[in-house]
C-alpha cells in the first residue's frame, strides 16, 4: 500500500505542468523590428506574422503581416507596451531585420541596441539597416511581392545583392556592436528606403499591379563616426568599401574599352589582403587584391581572340578599380574623417606597441594615412562566345 | 569502511568531467575580460601550472594509499588539528556543491526557462545528485563512462561545426597582454580547474583498484580536461572576438548559437547546454560525495548514506541564498573564491607535505606498529 501511495505521489509531479511552456498560438512571431526616436521617446514597431494569412488554406486575402507600435522611455518598455495593442506577447526569436530610423542614427544608436543583445530570446543573426530619410515605421509599412512577408523580402534582397552586386552589406547585430566597440574601425550600415507612393504602400493594393506603387529598395552604405551616423556613401564608394574590406563575393564591373564603348567584367573571385605597417615611424596600409573574373559582355569592337586584348582588359580593370578605391579612401579621409575600413585594426594587429602610441589620435592619423594599393586581375573565360557579333553588325 | 573500488579508466573519465565542469561555460569570458585575445594562451599556461598541482596531490596521496584526504590529515597533523583542516576541505566541497547548483539553475534560468523558479530547477538537480551519491561511487563512475561518450561526440561535433567560423584576425596580435596579467589570470584558472581537484583525494587513492595506473589517470585526465578548455576558449575568441567573449556571461553557449551549416544545421544550442549539464552534474556529484564522505569520516560514522538526504536539502537551500545576484557571484568567484580555493587546494596540501617531511620517521613507525 505504501508503495502505491509513493508511486502516485511521484506521478503527481508530472501533473504540475511547466512554468515556461508557450504554445504556438500564444506567440506573436515578429520578423522585423523598427526603432525610432521621436521627441526623446523611443517608438518601437514590430512587424508580426498573421498566421492564418500565411497558410494558403485559411487565407482571406488580407495582409500577411501586421504592425504594432508603441512608445516608451526605453526600448524594452516600448516593446512590452505593445501588449496594449497586440493580443499576444511579442516573440522576437525569429527576427530577421532590425530597422533603425535615420533620426535615431544621427543621435546615436548604441543605447537602443543593448536590449537586443541582452535579451535571451533574440539571436544575433538578423541584419541591421538604416531607414534613409524615413522613419523605421514607414519602412515596415509597405507590402511586397514575391515574398509576401516584407521582412523576408528585405532579408533576402539584402543577402542577394550583397553576394551578387556588392554595393550593400548585410551587417548583423554582432558585427555592428564589434564595429562600435573595437579600436581602429568605425561602423557602416546599409540604408533602406521606400520608393514610390507611400500612401498606397501599406495596403494590399500595392502588390496587385505588376509594378507596385511603392517598393522597398536598398540604398548604399551609411557612414558612422563612433555612435552617430554622419553621412552616406555613393554607389561607387559603397563598392569601394566592399572591395577594401574583402566583402565581395561576386560582382559585375563596367570598364571602358581600349577604343570606345564599354565592357563588363564579371568578378567571380575576389580577395583583399589588408596589412598594416610602420614606415619611418608613420603608419601605412598595404592593400593587395587578387581577383579572378570573366569577360561578361562586350559593347565595343575588340578582338577577344588575341591574348593581348585580355591583358589590356586586365590592366584597365586594375587601373579603374584602383581609381574607385582611391576615391573611396579619399572621401572617408577628407570628407568624413572616419576609418570604416578597419585600417587601424590592421595596424594594431601588425604592431601593437606602436599602435598604442597613436590610437588616441587615430582619427587625425587616419586622414594622413598612406594606403598602397596593388590589384591583380586574372581574366579566364569570355562566356559562350569568343568574338562579339558587334564587329559584324551592319552599319 | 567500504569495499567500493573503481578502476583507473573510470577515474580518468571522472577527472576529465570534473576539470571541464563549470569551466567550459564560464572560463572563456572571465579570461577574455582580463587578457583579451590572449585568453587561450592563459589557459595553456594555467593548465601547465595545474598539472604541477595535480602532481602534488598524487604524491601526497600515495604516501598512504589506503587513506582518504580527511584520514590523511588526521594521520599527519594529529587528531584535532587534522580535523580542523579537514573541516575546511569539507566546507569548500559543500559550498561548491551549492554553488554549482546555483550555476546550473541560473544558466537554465537565463537561457532556457526564465519563468521557472530557481528552486524548482535546483531541487531536480540535487535530486539526481543525492540519488547518485546514495547509489555509491561505482554507480557514479559507470554512468560517467556512458555519458562521457555522449559528451565526447557532442563536443567534437560542436568543434567541427563551428570551425568554419574561425577568423584568425580575432586572435591577433598574439601576446599583446602584459605578462603580469596573463600570470594573474592563469592563477585564477588554476584555482577554478585544478586546485579544486583536491576534493578528488577523497576518491583517490582509497577507492581505486590499481593506484599506480590511477596516478597517471589523474594527471592525464586533468590534461585532457585542460585541452578541452583550451579548444573552447580558442574557438570563443576566434569566432566571437575577444570583446564579445568578455561581454557574454556564458560565451560558449553563444558560440553554439553561431553554428549554421547551409541554413540547415542551425539553432542547436541545446547541444552545448547538454554538454554543460553533464559535466556540471559530475562535478557536483563529486563535490557532494566528498563533503558527505568527509563529514562521515570526520565524525566517525560508519555509513555516509543517512547524511545524503539532509545535506542535500541544506545544499538546495544554500544554493538559493549563496549568491544574492549574478554580479556578486562573478565577483566572488574572481576574488574570495579564488583565494579560498588556492588556500584549501594548494597551501594546505603544501603544509601537509612539509609536516609529513618533518614527522616522516615517527609516522612510518606508527603505521608499522599498528
Amino acid at each position: 500500500m505504501k508503495r502505491y501511495v509513493f508511486v502516485l505521489l511521484i506521478f503527481s509531479l508530472f501533473l504540475t505542468g511547466c512554468w515556461d511552456r508557450r504554445e504556438l498560438n500564444e506567440l506573436a512571431i515578429t520578423l522585423a523590428l523598427g526603432i525610432d526616436k521621436i521627441e526623446g521617446e523611443y517608438e518601437v514597431s514590430a512587424q508580426v506574422v498573421v498566421p492564418s494569412e500565411v497558410s494558403p488554406k485559411s487565407s482571406t486575402g488580407s495582409s500577411p503581416v501586421t504592425l504594432f507600435r508603441a512608445k516608451g522611455e526605453t526600448v524594452y518598455e516600448a516593446l512590452r507596451k505593445m501588449t496594449n495593442e497586440s493580443p499576444r506577447k511579442i516573440y522576437p526569436g525569429h527576427l530577421r531585420m532590425l530597422v533603425l530610423g535615420e533620426e535615431l542614427a544621427k543621435e546615436g544608436i548604441s543605447e537602443s541596441l543593448d536590449l537586443l543583445a541582452r535579451d535571451w530570446e533574440l539571436r544575433s543573426d538578423f541584419y541591421v539597416v538604416i531607414a534613409k530619410d524615413k522613419t523605421a515605421t514607414e519602412i515596415l509599412n509597405v507590402s511586397t511581392t514575391i515574398e509576401n512577408i516584407p521582412a523576408n523580402k528585405m532579408f533576402n534582397t539584402l543577402k542577394t545583392s550583397e553576394s551578387s552586386l556588392a554595393s550593400t552589406k548585410g551587417i548583423t547585430l554582432d558585427e555592428l556592436i564589434a564595429d562600435l566597440t573595437s579600436e581602429g574601425k568605425n561602423a557602416v550600415l546599409t540604408g533602406i528606403e521606400v520608393k514610390g507612393d507611400q500612401e498606397v504602400g501599406p495596403s494590399k493594393q500595392n502588390v496587385e499591379t505588376i509594378t507596385p506603387s511603392a517598393t522597398i529598395t536598398y540604398d548604399y552604405l551609411a557612414v558612422f563616426k563612433g555612435n552617430k551616423l554622419i553621412g552616406w556613401l555613393t554607389e561607387r564608394e559603397s563598392r569601394g568599401y566592399n572591395d577594401i574590406t574583402n566583402s565581395v563575393k561576386s560582382t559585375v564591373m563596367p570598364i571602358s574599352c581600349p577604343g570606345e564603348g564599354e565592357a563588363s567584367i564579371e568578378v567571380i573571385d575576389f580577395n583583399t589582403d589588408m596589412k598594416g605597417k610602420f614606415k619611418n615611424g608613420s603608419p601605412e596600409v598595404d592593400l593587395t587584391i587578387e581577383a579572378e573574373g570573366n569577360v561578361g559582355a562586350v559593347e565595343c569592337k575588340i578582338d577577344l581572340k588575341e591574348t593581348e586584348t585580355i591583358d589590356t582588359l586586365e590592366k584597365i580593370y586594375e587601373k579603374e578599380l584602383k581609381g574607385i578605391i582611391n576615391e573611396t579612401i579619399d572621401t572617408l579621409q577628407n570628407k568624413y574623417e572616419s576609418d570604416i575600413f578597419g585600417f587601424g585594426k590592421a595596424i594594431h594587429r601588425s604592431n601593437p606597441k606602436e599602435w598604442k602610441k597613436i590610437k588616441e589620435q587615430w582619427n587625425e592619423e587616419f586622414s594622413e594615412l598612406t594606403v598602397n594599393i596593388e590589384v591583380n586581375m586574372k581574366l579566364h573565360n569570355t562566356g559562350t562566345l569568343s568574338n562579339s557579333f558587334l564587329k559584324r553588325v551592319k552599319e | 569502511m567500504q569495499n567500493v573500488k573503481i578502476n583507473s579508466s573510470q577515474f580518468l573519465i571522472l577527472v576529465i568531467l570534473f576539470t571541464v565542469g563549470t569551466s567550459i561555460l564560464t572560463i572563456p569570458s572571465a579570461l577574455a575580460a582580463d587578457t583579451d585575445q590572449d585568453a587561450w594562451i592563459t589557459v595553456i599556461i594555467g593548465t601547465g601550472i595545474g598539472l604541477l598541482v595535480i602532481w602534488l596531490y598524487t604524491t601526497i596521496a600515495l604516501w598512504f594509499p589506503s587513506l582518504t584526504y580527511v584520514q590523511l590529515n588526521e594521520k599527519v597533523f594529529g587528531k584535532w588539528v587534522g580535523k580542523v583542516l579537514s573541516l575546511l576541505v569539507i566546507i569548500m566541497a559543500f559550498l561548491y556543491t551549492a554553488s554549482l547548483l546555483y550555476y546550473s539553475g541560473t544558466f537554465l534560468n537565463i537561457h532556457v526557462m526564465p519563468n521557472t523558479p530557481l528552486v524548482a530547477l535546483n531541487i531536480l538537480m540535487m535530486g539526481i545528485i543525492v540519488m547518485g551519491v546514495r547509489l555509491g561511487l561505482e554507480t557514479i563512475a559507470r554512468s560517467a563512462e556512458i555519458l562521457f561518450f555522449v559528451f565526447l561526440i557532442l563536443f567534437l561535433s560542436l568543434v567541427v561545426l563551428i570551425a568554419p567560423g574561425i577568423q584568425i584576425e580575432n586572435i591577433q596580435p598574439v601576446f599583446e597582454a602584459e605578462a603580469k596579467k596573463i600570470i594573474k589570470s592563469s592563477i585564477f584558472y588554476v584555482a577554478v580547474a585544478s586546485s579544486n581537484a583536491v576534493v578528488l583525494l577523497m576518491v583517490f587513492p582509497a577507492f581505486i583498484n590499481k593506484v599506480k595506473h590511477a596516478k597517471k589517470s589523474f594527471i592525464i585526465g586533468n590534461l585532457i580536461g585542460g585541452i578541452v578548455i583550451i579548444i573552447v576558449t580558442f574557438l570563443c575568441i576566434s569566432v566571437l572576438g575577444p570583446e564579445k567573449t568578455a561581454r557574454e556571461i556564458y560565451a560558449s553557449y553563444e558560440l553554439t548559437k553561431r553554428i549554421n551549416v547551409g541554413d540547415f544545421i542551425q539553432r542547436i544550442e541545446a547541444v552545448s547546454s547538454t554538454l554543460w549539464i553533464i559535466s556540471v552534474y559530475f562535478k557536483a556529484v563529486l563535490y557532494f560525495y566528498a563533503s558527505v564522505l568527509g563529514i562521515a569520516q570526520l565524525l566517525n560514522i560508519k555509513d555516509y548514506r543517512p547524511l545524503t538526504l539532509p545535506l542535500g536539502m541544506i545544499a538546495v537551500f544554500l544554493s538559493i541564498i549563496i549568491y544574492p545576484s549574478i554580479s556578486y557571484q562573478v565577483n566572488w568567484d574572481e576574488t574570495t573564491g579564488t583565494y579560498f580555493s588556492l588556500f584549501v587546494g594548494v597551501v594546505l596540501p603544501l603544509l601537509l607535505a612539509v609536516v609529513y617531511g618533518v614527522r616522516k620517521k615517527s609516522l612510518k613507525k606508527d603505521s608499522g606498529s599498528s
